[in-house]
Order: structure tokens, then sequence, then C-alpha cells
């Protein structure tokens, strides 16, 4: 597997998709930043939406008990999962028993944390996404790049060639509101003709036991109102204690992901239509193991809006699939850690530490201080590349002898004056894309000593 | 040991931190003109808006905008979904309106089936212009204890941006919203 920066490489070889891809990022920040100063409250709301979070993840015993009591009196079945394959199992089990041709699915970070498409398709069943980014995906046997727009790497030159490979729409029809039409006919068949949809939740309430679902497509409600079994499946992390708390994260939620005042649809689900079955289940996968961690349980705030993708430097540069994880950007490069720190020792490097991304965070985590959390915790552990660790020490080494300091500086200005192609060729990866600059006459300590 | 017991007893085994819930959210967003910020919300997210006297004088006018659907405003109870399906243009009443957002309170209460605003080609929703809420949290306030058994907040037609971004009306629910604001 590559690593977060030979992944990068790759993506940014092809310049103008990179030009394009950082700039359309950035307008949906732009948009984000509009409408929330629209807000003269949108401070005091993240802050609301924080402690809100605070409170509940320190009494998230609690309230997972009355969300389960409340929403087994509601009429709704619920399941708990240790982590991944149980989940993928217990989905299993029920689709079993209901069978049917195909599965509907509308977009759930969690399945993708769990793989859940991949274990069901080994086991046989057809899982059929049907978010219109996801569907463009998974024909492409790709993962989403973006949690909330999820082909964002794609252009449409190339959503065209694969919806004429696999709806057959005319050879070189790039039109989006033509793609669309050709999706919405071809995914109706679908949500017709299903038997079970799979909804993922964007918040679950310990005080009604019901659970809310945002999209803008309409694409969750058509497959879990006329499926016979609707199956959502939800981190434990996604409680929140109060019906009343749902305003202020719908206010934020939307806003902070595209700049829109709310999404389309937010659905609530309280109880089963009649003669339908509700299934909810409820994972754990390392978040109780996040939830021990003082430095890191903050991460489990996130309400998946991805505010700090749109507005990374880094992210809008090396595109989703460089982090090699289905939660890409800044969180998850300080979630990913948590299920498996060598395979992504690379991630908390992936970041300039600028703090963007906490200071657009709805829910005020303080993701780029994680960040550098992580890269002492993985440095301490000695999990980071070899290259890095000597590098590191060697800095180590040079700071803290003032006379090889001196020695190392003044050689460095030399080279860089009377010999620059020591320095100015591909072997410096400081010098790809870049000019050096131009090296001081003499050091800041030789010039305040000698100033008048 | 079930997975509920060890979830469960990996949380009770973390140390007791009291943080109390910061109290319901006192908006100070207030506007002085609902109807007018409810109609500016609604062509933000791009939904139509007539207004009328009351509901039978839309009639003129749904039939200018439709011309040539057939509409359905029965609310009796459809049992299955997809009976719906043919559904052009559904006509349903709104219980009230959100100023900030243009998001419009749904409840299956008053619904045909709950899959009924989502499976129709083009939805009209009646609103009455004395029920159009400030923001969010005076709604959640008007929902306090009107639990419906599926509920939701709808803003505008169904739309998808996931090509390009580009904007495109219609996704899998509606491709079009009026509001009828009586």
């Amino acid at each position: 597997m590559l690593n977060h920066a030979e992944a990068s490489e790759k993506f940014i070889a092809d310049a103008e998709r990179t030009t394009w891809h950082d700039e359309t990022l950035w307008f949906v920040r732009s948009k984000r930043d509009k409408v929330s100063k629209l807000l003269p409250e949108w401070e005091a709301l993240r802050e609301q939406a924080s402690s809100i979070k605070d409170h509940t993840l320190a009494n998230l015993g609690q309230y997972l008990e009355e969300f389960e009591a409340k929403a087994q009196k509601n009429g709704i079945i619920v399941h708990w999962a240790k982590d991944a394959q149980e989940h993928n199992e217990i989905v299993h089990s029920i689709i079993s028993k209901h069978g049917g041709k195909a599965l509907v699915k509308s977009k759930s970070m969690l399945t993708e944390e769990c793989h859940l498409n991949e274990f069901l398709t080994k086991k046989g069943v057809e899982v059929v996404d049907t978010d219109l980014g996801e569907r463009i995906v998974q024909f492409r046997n790709e993962v989403p790049s973006h949690i909330v727009l999820p082909a964002i790497h794609l252009k449409k030159e190339d959503v065209g060639e694969t919806f004429h490979e696999f709806l057959g729409t005319p050879k070189g029809n790039k039109d989006p509101q033509f793609l669309t039409e050709a999706a919405r006919q071809h995914l109706r068949g679908y949500f017709l003709g299903a038997n079970v949809a799979i909804t993922g939740v964007n918040f679950a309430v310990a005080e009604t036991g019901e659970f809310v679902v945002c999209t803008n497509e309409g694409n969750a409600d058509m497959g879990a109102h006329l499926a016979k079994v609707h199956i959502a499946c939800m981190g434990i992390e996604k409680m929140i204690p109060k019906r009343k708390d749902l305003g202020v994260f719908l206010r934020l939620l939307a806003r902070s992901a595209t700049g829109q005042l709310i999404t389309t649809y937010s659905s609530h689900f309280a109880k089963p239509r009649e003669g339908q079955e509700m299934h909810i289940v409820l994972v754990d996968n390392g978040r109780t193991r996040q939830l021990a961690r003082d430095e890191f349980r903050n991460s489990l705030k996130c309400i998946r809006c991805a505010a700090c993708f749109n507005t990374c430097p880094v992210y809008r540069r090396s595109g989703g699939h460089s982090y090699h994880q289905p939660v890409a950007g800044p969180i998850g490069s300080i979630l990913a850690p948590n299920f498996d720190k060598s395979a992504n020792v690379d991630l908390p490097f992936a970041s300039t530490l600028c703090g963007s991304c906490s200071n657009v965070c709805p829910v005020k985590i303080n993701i780029h201080e994680q960040l550098w959390f992580w890269r002492q915790d993985l440095m301490k552990e000695g999990l980071a590349p070899i290259g890095k660790s000597l590098s590191m020490k060697g800095m180590a080494f040079v700071f803290s002898n003032p006379t090889i300091f001196r020695m190392a500086g003044y050689m460095g200005r030399l080279v860089m004056r009377f010999a620059p192609f020591i320095v100015n060729n591909s072997f410096n990866p400081w010098f790809k894309q870049r000019e050096m600059p131009d090296a001081p006459k003499e050091s800041f300590q030789s010039w305040y000593k000698n100033r008048k | 040991m079930s997975s509920r017991s060890e979830i469960f007893g990996a949380i009770k085994a973390l140390e007791k931190r009291e943080i109390s819930h910061p109290g319901d959210f006192k908006s100070y967003s207030a506007t002085k003109d609902p109807v007018g910020d409810f109609k500016n919300s609604l062509s933000i997210v791009g939904a139509m808006c007539i207004e009328v006297e009351n509901k039978k004088n839309a009639e003129a006018r749904l039939s200018e905008i439709y011309p040539d659907l057939q509409r359905y405003a029965s609310q009796d109870v459809v049992a299955n979904g997809l009976d719906l399906e043919a559904v052009d243009v559904l006509e349903i009443d709104g219980m009230f309106g959100v100023a900030e957002n243009g998001a419009i309170w749904l409840s299956d209460q008053f619904l045909p089936n709950r899959v009924a605003p989502f499976i129709c080609q083009h939805l009209v929703i009646y609103v009455a212009k004395s029920e159009i809420v400030a923001t969010l949290h005076e709604a959640y306030e008007r929902l306090d204890g009107n639990y419906a058994d599926f509920g939701l907040f709808l803003s505008g037609p169904s739309k998808t941006a996931d090509i390009e971004q580009s904007l495109v009306i219609g996704a899998h629910g509606a491709r079009s919203l009026c509001v009828v604001l009586t």
C-alpha cells in the first residue's frame, strides 16, 4: 500500500486536475463561511454543540441505555456489535432471514469503516449504493474520496464514461443533468424492488429513541420507506441527549458541510411503519478505546460534516484516496491511528498543523493538536518511518549543540551562495515545485552581535 | 460475555467525569418578518412559492404551474407506498415552516404514506402564514410533546451536486417543490 506522500505524488501528477480539486473544495469552504456569517450566534452554536457532546461522552453509558430502552419501546430491534466483523455478521443475518435480490443502501461512513459492502458481496448479496456519488465510485470499483462529496476526485467526463459503460448512456455525454437523470431512472428500479434498506444515522436521540438521517437526494427515505426491513447502522458516539439538541446540530451540520441552510431532508425515524421491521445496529469498533484516552476523546464529537476536509491545504491538494482510509482528511487522520497505529502512521504527518481544521469544526474538535499528539505517540512507540526518526534525531543533535548549529548555518549559506546546484536538484524534496530562497549574507546571531 | 455488556463494561470502567448539559440554546437571531424570511429561504433552496387567500384559490395557479400533470390531493392512507409511484403531483399539508432555512415539518399523521413526499414527481405543500417560526430551536419547541412515529423537515426539492459540484435538481425525490402559503 502506498503511504500518504506516495499516493499524493500520483494525485498531483495531473496538475490541472489538482488545481481544479483544490479550487472546488475551497469554493465549498467559502460557501460555509458565507452562511455561517449570516448567523450572529454561530460561535455560540459551536460552543453549545461542543458542550453537549462533552456532556454526552461523559455520560455515554447512561444515554445508550436510555436510547436502547426507548427505541425498543418504539418497536425497533436493537443490536450491539463490538467490532466491524460482528456488525457485518449482524447485518448479514438480518438480510438472510428476509432474502431478496438486492439491497439498497444510503450513505453510511460506519459501513465503509466496517467494509460491509465487501463482506456482503462475498456472501452473494448485491449491495446497491444509492447516493449518486457513492453509486459512481461503486461502479468504478473505487471508494469515496470525501465523506460528503464521494466522487469529488472525478470530472464529469469520467462520470460520463462510467455511465456509458454501466448504464448505456450515449458515449461522450457528460452533462450532469442528463447523467443524474440516468442514475435516477436506474436506481428507482432498485428502490421499488428492494426488500432491505440500509441507512446510516446522523443523530440518535436518547430521550425519544428516535434517529435522524439527513440527505439531499432523498435516497435514504426512498429506500427505508419502501423496503420491508430497514437496518440503520451507527457508531455509539452518534448519541445526543435530547430532541431539542437536534436544533443545534441541524443548524450547524449542513452549513458547515456544503454551505446549505439545512439538508433537503432531515428525517426522524421513531417507529417502524406498519408491517415493517426496523433494526438499529450500535457499533463500538474502537470507540470505547478512544473514549478512554484523554487527549483523543474529543475526536468522538465529530458529526461528519467534512468542513475540515474542505479547508485543509493538504487534503485539497492530495485528494481523499491518498489517505487510504474510509474517512480521509484531518479528522480521518486522528481517527485512523485508533484502528491501527502502524498501518496509519503516515496520516498524522499529512498536515501542516496550520489549525484551519480546528477553526472550522462545528463541534470544536482540537484536530490539529490531536494530530500533533498522535505524532508524539507514534514516534515514542518507534513506529515512525526510519527516515523520519533519523532526521528528527539529526535535528535534535544539531539544535542542542551551538557550535555545530552555527557551523551548519555557515555551511548552508556558503553552499547556497556559491554552489546552489548542490541543493537545486531533484534529490532535494524542498526543491520540487519551488525555487530555493536567496541565502542571507550573515546569520541572525552575527547580525545581532554586530548591530550598532 | 455479550458484546452489549462488553461495551457497557468498557464505558463503566472509565473514570467518572462530571460535565453537565449546557441547557437549551437561546437563539438571538430574531426575525421581524418571518413570512418574508421564509420566502427568501425557499428561493435559496430552490422551491417555488405562491401566496393565496385560501386553499381553494390555489387551484388556478397550480394548474398553470403543472398544466398537463395529474394532481393527487387525498390524504387517505395508502397502505402500500408503491401505489404512489405513478403520482405526478402530490399535494400535502405541512404543519409549520421555519424561516431561517425554508424547512417544513411533515409528520406521517398527515401523509398518505411515509414515502409519499419522496416518490412523487412533484410536490405541493400548503403552509399557513401564521405557522412560520424563526429558527429550528422554535421549531423543536413547537414539536415538544408531539412525537410523530415518523416526521421530517423538508427544505426544497431533492437535489445533488455529486457530479463536479454542479447543482442538479431532482435526484431521487421530488423534482420540484411548490409551497402554497395560505
